[in-house]
């Protein structure tokens, strides 16, 4: 005989009575004075009769962390709940980082929500799910007297949280292989993965961008930067978020937390970068790349950046040197991008009178220029590179000149960073 | 050597060779790469790619593929423009059999042009190059047939970027033994990806920075930190003094300059495989599984955060390859990529190109 604590099972008594008054309360709002119904539902609200009801209607829902239906609305099987402390701990990001604080999801039928909403009331941190999985023998005397009834309806609660029959899954469920072998010609070396829903997790994370967007304390912070004034919340933004909606206009129909979400579910962006939406053009009509170059967005994003960074005056450190430096490869980055773009013009563009560019720029740009028939092949020298890598430096010096002091030093060591960069492409590109 | 010759003597390929698909334009591929990202697809589409094209070829045709780079050259999401947040077309499924509308289900997708490098083993009749080249037609055949991240190849036409001079044609390169030699082979495959950008793996950087925010705040988990790389932070920093004295301790009311967090690169929150939720099934337990012969579980989708860069800064082969990890013991499903181990191996040898892991 498991022993049973006085107080806490009286606790435990009222968290219920006074939920169900709650419960009755909000219904009874709902009716007129008078209405014969009224009486009916406090009949329906007694003490028992409500746990007897409950535990019938357990078997309708199922508490869940990952969840099937979201996959597809259509789709019948197995969902899952697991707290996420049990999940290993591994080190990608998952539902196991969530630890202790989890919200539980339940799906099933909408009409039997109210029995979940009850088996998450909760004493010190545990909830009546937790308690009735547990078999806690406080919580059976809380809800009867007759040890028999009380394990019974402790078994019906309990079962919202258990797998329910064969595990299963769905032809409209996400079902696909894994090679676990050596051999892909093997069909014996394979896993099938099933993957659920985290229907826990994406609930932190919409929580967490909704404050991060529409909470207090983050208005705040972006009206302070409007005004250019302190904050000591930073402001965060989730470029490219995007909603997709879950349930369509019945949100209800996919589980509870996704009710909450109003079925909207934030996805972050891992968009590539894009650089290119018009057409390659020849490079004609300026004297140097650089001034086709300089007028990328991107570029003048990067420069912009530079030039803040300089101009905060950071510590002359090897985090700033760092910081410095991948910028800067950054921006040679978008210059070898440009040369690419050009390249893949028919070749023999930079002869055109129209092209003003040095004879360094047209050989690195325009490598096929000399392989047209009956013109000789323009031998490559290391000159080419130098100039095209000093012309780098010089351009990137003029764009941070107007704040900044720059001089020799800094315009050695731009072009020490281009130097490399460009012999390389200048060599492969006459490779080919 | 025809193919027939290749199945009566079967040979495990040994020889190390890359198979470059270049500029493949796929269309309609599903851009909702997980539960909680959108944009280009996981990286887990192309390697289970991979293992279907390999197992399309046949034993007969010599070749393994063991891991695949992912270039990518043009994005076109299907979004709505406009706002602050992006929503995806609707898509109206059939009606069913009864007539009633069936669920909507909400389907991400976008146009891609991308080139995929495999690193591939070939068998010794391979090593003929009029061999090497009767593959390629196959493969170019094979892919074209198949889906891509959900989506369908389309014929590569003369206007696409490249040029018709320089028409993309399937490679199978045999990777020299000399390490010079290789490496330059390996950097004429990717000066070919340009312009362009390679995902890979930083994973070091999640690691780096939920270390950060573990000293910061104890019980800051892997998602916090995870969920901080996936954003854009900015941050008042008070005016200095104009005598140079430090600034007053920071009130509300200043006036204050807002400064965006430099981050290291272009990097974005990535899919990168799947966790066991339960234990594996036997073959044929589960109910409804589409094949009844293999092992069965339930998965969800695990996190990590990749890098898109220019392939050039790629200096060695084994950068820009992404390889299926075998399940290990607790469950975990994974795809790797050790861009970052190299990073570090680099940086040991010369302090200046230590990767930036914070700006905090």
């Amino acid at each position: 005989m498991e022993t049973i604590h006085r107080p806490r099972v009286d606790a435990i008594r009222a968290l219920i009575s006074e939920f169900l008054q709650s419960q009755l309360d909000e219904k009874l709002d709902e009716l007129k004075e008078g209405d014969t119904k009224r009486a009916k539902l406090r009949l329906k609200f007694e003490y028992a009769t409500w746990i007897d009801d409950a535990a019938n209607r357990s078997v309708q829902i199922q508490a869940v962390t990952h969840s099937l239906k979201p996959i597809h609305p259509s789709a019948k099987g197995t969902n899952v709940y697991t707290a996420p402390s049990q999940l290993p701990d591994h080190r990608v990001v998952g539902t196991h980082c969530l630890c202790d604080t989890f919200e539980g999801d339940v799906a099933g039928n909408a009409a039997a929500l109210d029995v979940y909403k009850f088996l998450k009331l909760s004493l010190d941190g545990r909830s009546l799910l937790d308690l009735a999985v547990a078999g806690d023998a406080d919580l059976a005397a809380a809800l009867t007297d007759d040890a028999e009834q009380a394990r019974s309806w402790l078994d019906a609660f309990a079962g919202v949280a258990k797998q329910r029959g064969r595990p299963a899954s769905h032809t409209l469920a996400k079902q696909f292989y894994w090679l676990t072998g050596e051999d892909a010609h093997d069909d014996t070396g394979f896993h099938l993965l099933a993957p659920l829903y985290a229907t826990s997790l994406a609930h932190r994370v919409y929580q967490t961008v909704q404050l991060d967007r529409f909470g207090d304390e983050a208005k705040a912070a972006w009206e302070a930067r409007k005004a250019g004034r302190f904050h000591p919340r930073p402001v965060r933004e989730y470029g490219e978020l995007a909603v997709q909606k879950l349930g369509g206009t019945k949100p209800l129909n996919i589980s509870q937390l996704n009710s909450e979400r109003l079925g909207r579910n934030y996805l972050l962006a891992s968009l590539p970068p894009v650089w290119k939406t018009v057409a390659v053009q020849p490079v004609h009509g300026v004297d140097s790349v650089f001034q086709r170059y300089g007028r990328r967005r991107e570029v003048v994003r990067l420069v912009r950046m530079l030039r803040d960074f300089l101009a905060s005056d950071p510590a002359p450190n090897i985090r700033t040197r760092t910081r410095i430096d991948t910028l800067v490869a950054d921006l040679l980055d978008e210059l070898l991008h440009l040369a690419a773009e050009v390249r893949s013009l028919a070749p023999g563009w930079s002869q055109d009178p129209a092209c003003r560019l040095s004879a360094a720029e047209r050989l690195w740009l325009d490598p096929g220029a000399g392989t047209e028939e009956g013109a000789a092949a323009v031998p490559i020298t290391d000159e080419a590179a130098e100039r095209i890598a000093a012309g780098f430096a010089n351009w990137l010096n003029a764009r941070l000149r107007k704040p900044l002091p720059m001089g020799d030093p800094e315009y050695q060591h731009w072009r020490k960073l281009a130097l490399e960069q460009i012999e390389d492409d200048l060599r492969e590109a006459h490779d080919e | 050597m025809s193919d027939t010759d290749l199945t009566r003597q079967p040979e495990e390929p040994s020889n190390p060779a890359w198979l470059v698909l270049p500029r493949l334009r796929v269309q309609n591929a599903n851009a909702i790469s997980s539960p909680m990202t959108w944009g280009f697809p996981a990286i887990t589409a192309f390697l289970g790619l991979m293992t279907a094209l390999e197992r399309r070829l046949g034993r007969g045709a010599g070749i393994t593929l063991d891991g695949v780079g992912v270039v990518c050259h043009g994005f076109e999401p299907q979004v709505s423009a406009g706002g602050y947040t992006r929503s995806f077309a609707l898509t109206r499924n059939p009606v069913g059999h009864d007539g009633s509308t069936s669920a909507i289900v909400e389907e991400g997708r976008a146009h891609l042009e991308l080139t995929l490098v495999f690193q591939a083993r070939v068998a010794s009749p391979l090593l003929d190059a009029a061999a090497r080249s009767d593959l390629v037609h196959r493969v170019a055949e094979q892919v074209a047939g198949m889906r891509v991240a959900g989506g369908s190849v389309l014929p590569h036409l003369a206007d696409t970027p490249g040029g018709p001079h320089r028409r993309p044609v399937p490679e199978l390169v045999l990777t020299p033994a000399d390490e010079e030699e290789a490496r330059k082979a390996f950097r004429r495959i990717a000066r070919r990806c340009l312009p362009g950008f390679a995902l890979v793996s930083r994973h070091d950087l999640l690691e780096a920075r939920h270390a950060e925010l573990l000293a910061a705040t104890p019980g800051a988990s892997r998602l916090d930190a995870w969920l901080d790389l996936s954003r854009w932070n900015h941050r008042a920093v008070l005016h200095p003094r104009p005598d140079g004295a430090a600034p007053p301790a920071p009130e509300a009311a200043q006036p204050a300059d807002w400064q965006q967090d430099a981050r290291p690169g272009w990097i974005v929150p990535i899919p990168v495989g799947f966790a066991a939720l339960a234990p594996l099934h036997e073959p044929g337990t589960v109910a409804g599984a589409r094949d009844p012969h293999v092992p069965f579980r339930f998965v969800e989708s695990v996190y990590s955060i990749g890098q898109w860069l220019s392939p050039h800064r790629l200096r060695a082969p084994t950068e820009l390859f992404w390889f299926a990890e075998r399940p290990d013991e607790q469950g975990l499903y994974l795809c790797t990529n050790d861009y970052a181990l190299h990073l570090a191996r680099r940086s040991n040898a010369s302090p200046d190109v230590q990767p930036v892991s914070s700006d905090q």
